[in-house]
């Protein structure tokens, strides 16, 4: 399996003088789920910026899919945030539209493929409603569906859930792996949740407290499709136990 | 330090440019008499009887309106903001009236009170008790309500509740709506001595504005707005002293 | 209890039937208190002069609004977009607004006379601090997170000035237009009272100088239905065309009663 995301030697410093992000080395292969936890400050949120080409790092190199990103590339790599940033003055529907209609997309394509998407996050019949007529797991979806509207092999996500009650969270992360399991996509997730970190990923990336290294990589081999009853089991408490212990450790 | 220093040379820059553009006759000197003349005219006038009665009773307005309106709109601003059906009734009320110039009810208080210091402070005294009004209600509705049930559960006495959570909470809003209520009744009164009085700095500056007797005019100008910052930036002073808890 | 908009109505209908009856049995004497109908008797007669009055008054805050909104919402969004000049101006700003600005009337009457010159000026210069200070502060929030969205979506500079800062911008400039319109009135008409040669606020003090209360209270009542049409016009508008907003922050009632000093 080739490697969709490759990063070597990757290093940052905010401003000149604060150290952000030392030596992270990793490889995420095609088709995989990789969540990363870590705790606060760590700079795992800058990390995924630079994966995303929003940001650059001051020192060694990523490549997505074979090639550098400098510059944001939403058609090779999708970007969803903590904070869904639905226009408000859009509808939902125009809202998953939004990054076809930056590139002059046809409008009847637009519509087409934005009403997929809408049916994909299961939102069918809700696209003429505006974001403030939307609960939080709905506006998420939302965001979603407009990150994964341009079919990007690779799909980034920050927290996504974070600002969700629990019994949301955890619809939205079987939500999330339904989806992903009908589009085989490549997904980078962050999350402070160690549940959800065991409960999505493949594998698990622990990083250290500022200055973020990895210092852990944890194979997560529960069998999928993944349930609500494997929470219970023994082996999701080990794992889980697992990251905790290292998120603990004192450096 | 390096934005004051900044600021300070914006405002270097504008006195600059007061003296010389009309010394200089770039700007006509009879329009904008230059910095320095007005400066004199100042110090000159401030020595005159006539100036110092006009202010005298400009202040005396001032402050006998505040008297009236502070206590009269914060009780009904209390009112307000505590009785929820009330508030129901009249804060959409208070919207429009906030759009309209209440100058306009100059003319009322002339034909009832002639013209005359009662009618000055009774027309500053009306336009300012709207806003300690809109202020007290805001400032009530600011103590959140978390606070009060924390000390309701403790068995609070109304009047503790009061002492010790209302007013401490309140005091820094309370002392912006004294600041802010003073640019208005400062406002109020001069708009009523400016409209029809003879007496009080308004009168004054809207005489020396019809007699072109810029120096003069200029010279109050600079009064009266030094008068209001100073006052302004005292009382933030304060509110800022009191709100070093504040987020 | 009733309805709070049915005790408002009531309220204000009681306030009519008042004003008519109270002068007419004799309650307050009719040269403090005119009744309504002698001053809408009045005001139906000099219909033509009020007309005109009303246009001169129109007019100059039509411009004074130019000024003070074009202005005020350019420089509010200058201000409020970059964080050297809000810091730099802002403090400024806020300090000269304790300054009553009525005391530089006399100034532009001199400099300008007594007709519409100054009365443009004076009003465009009262009202184009508050919409600097409203529009800048609207602008801040916007959500940063915004543009974040729109660059990792790939939008340009100019996708993302033209798709997202104008867009999520309109609430702020509707309220400015709103404020500035407001205190366009609010200046023109203060400053038509003081010394004028024309204008609605030139009629209320021309009649109360020889007395005439029904013409002044004419004046009077024409000044409340403009402003009060302004206002209920500047709503509409907003709701209609900032409906995504109704959802958002209501205007602050106390907010709106410190804009306007006057």
């Amino acid at each position: 399996m080739s490697a969709a995301i490759e990063v070597e030697g990757l290093s940052h410093v905010y401003g000149g003088t604060v150290p952000a992000l030392e030596d992270i080395s990793l490889r995420v292969p095609a088709g995989r789920f990789t969540v990363i936890v870590g705790p606060s400050g760590c700079g795992k949120t800058s990390l995924l910026m630079m994966l995303a080409g929003l940001r650059t790092q001051t020192r060694g190199s990523i490549t997505c899919l074979g090639r550098p990103i400098p510059q944001p590339d939403p058609e090779r790599v999708g970007v969803i945030f903590q904070e869904a940033s639905l226009y408000p003055w859009l509808t939902a529907l125009e809202n998953i539209e939004f990054p076809l209609s930056l590139r002059g997309t046809p409008k009847d394509e637009m519509r087409r493929r934005a009403e997929a998407m809408l049916e994909l996050v299961g939102l069918t019949g809700f696209g003429a409603r505006y974001p403030h007529e939307l609960s939080g797991g709905m506006k998420q979806r939302v965001s979603i569906a407009r990150g994964l509207v341009q079919d990007p092999p690779l799909l980034l996500m920050d927290e996504p859930f974070a600002a969700l009650d629990e019994q949301t969270r955890m619809t939205m992360g079987h939500e999330l792996l339904r989806i992903w399991s009908t589009t085989s996509k490549t997904v980078v997730f962050i999350t402070h949740s160690l549940t959800e970190a065991v409960y999505l990923a493949d594998e698990v990336l622990v990083m250290s407290a500022r200055p973020g290294r990895i210092i852990d990589r944890i194979a997560i081999d529960l069998p999928r499709p993944r349930t609500y009853e494997m929470m219970a089991t023994e082996e999701f408490g080990r794992l889980r136990d697992r990251i905790w212990r290292q998120i603990r450790k004192p450096d | 330090m390096k934005v004051v220093a900044v600021r300070l040379a914006l405002l270097a820059l504008v006195l600059a440019a007061w003296q010389l553009l009309p010394s200089r006759g770039i700007v006509n000197p009879l329009l904008l008499p230059p910095l320095g003349e007005v400066l004199q005219m100042l110090g000159d006038l401030l020595q005159r009887a006539q100036v110092r009665e006009a202010l005298a009773v400009s202040c005396a307005e001032v402050l006998v309106a505040f008297v009236i309106a502070v206590p009269l709109g914060a009780a009904l601003g209390v009112l307000i903001a505590e009785n929820d059906y009330l508030g129901q009734v009249f804060k959409p009320a208070l919207f429009v009236v906030f759009a309209i110039p209440k100058s306009i009810f100059l003319p009322l208080f002339i034909l009832v009170l002639g013209v005359s210091f009662q009618q000055k402070v009774a027309y500053a005294a009306f336009t300012t008790t709207f806003v300690v009004l809109m202020s007290a209600a805001a400032a009530v509705e600011s103590v959140k309500q978390d606070y009060l049930l924390v000390a309701r559960s403790y068995g609070a006495t109304q009047l503790q509740l009061v002492t010790r959570v209302y007013v401490p909470s309140m005091l820094p809003l309370l002392l912006e709506t004294l600041r802010i209520s003073m640019i208005f009744n400062f406002t109020g009164v001069l708009i009523a001595e400016m409209y029809a009085s003879r007496t009080g700095i308004g009168h004054l500056i809207a005489s020396w504005g019809e007699n072109f007797q810029m120096k003069q005019l200029f010279a109050g100008v600079i009064l009266l707005a030094a008068a209001a910052i100073l006052f302004n930036e005292a009382l933030r002073w304060m509110e800022h002293r009191v709100s070093t808890w504040r987020a | 209890m009733p309805a709070p908009a049915t005790v408002r109505r009531a309220l204000l209908v009681g306030l009519l039937v008042l004003w008519e009856l109270v002068p007419r049995l004799g309650l307050i004497p009719e040269l403090f208190l005119p009744s309504m109908s002698k001053t809408l008797t009045v005001l139906w007669h000099d219909a033509r002069i009020y007309g005109h009055a009303l246009l001169v008054t129109l007019m100059e805050v039509a411009l004074a609004m130019l000024i003070a909104c074009g202005g005020g919402i350019l420089a509010g969004a200058a201000v409020g977009g970059f964080a050297r000049l809000r810091n730099l101006l802002l403090p400024v700003v806020s300090s000269l607004y304790a300054v009553p600005i009525v005391i530089l009337y006399p100034v532009f009457t001199a400099w300008f006379g007594v007709g519409s010159e100054s009365k443009v000026a004076f009003a465009g210069i009262y009202a184009f601090f508050p919409v600097l200070l409203s529009t800048a502060a609207g602008i801040q929030t916007i959500d940063p997170q915004f543009l974040v969205a729109a660059r990792s979506m790939g939008a340009s500079l100019r996708q993302q000035i033209v798709r997202v800062v104008i867009p999520a911008s309109l609430p702020t400039v509707f309220a400015g237009l709103r404020l500035g319109g407001a205190l366009a009135i609010i200046g023109v008409v203060v400053s038509e009272m003081l010394t004028a040669a024309a204008g609605i606020g030139y009629l209320v003090t021309l009649n109360r100088t020889i007395l005439d209360s029904p013409r002044v209270f004419a004046a009077i009542l024409m000044i409340l239905l403009l402003s009060i049409a302004y206002y209920v016009l500047s709503r509409a508008l907003e709701r209609r065309f900032v409906v995504w907003q109704s959802a958002g922050k209501p205007l602050q009632l106390a907010q709106a009663s410190t804009q306007s000093t006057v």
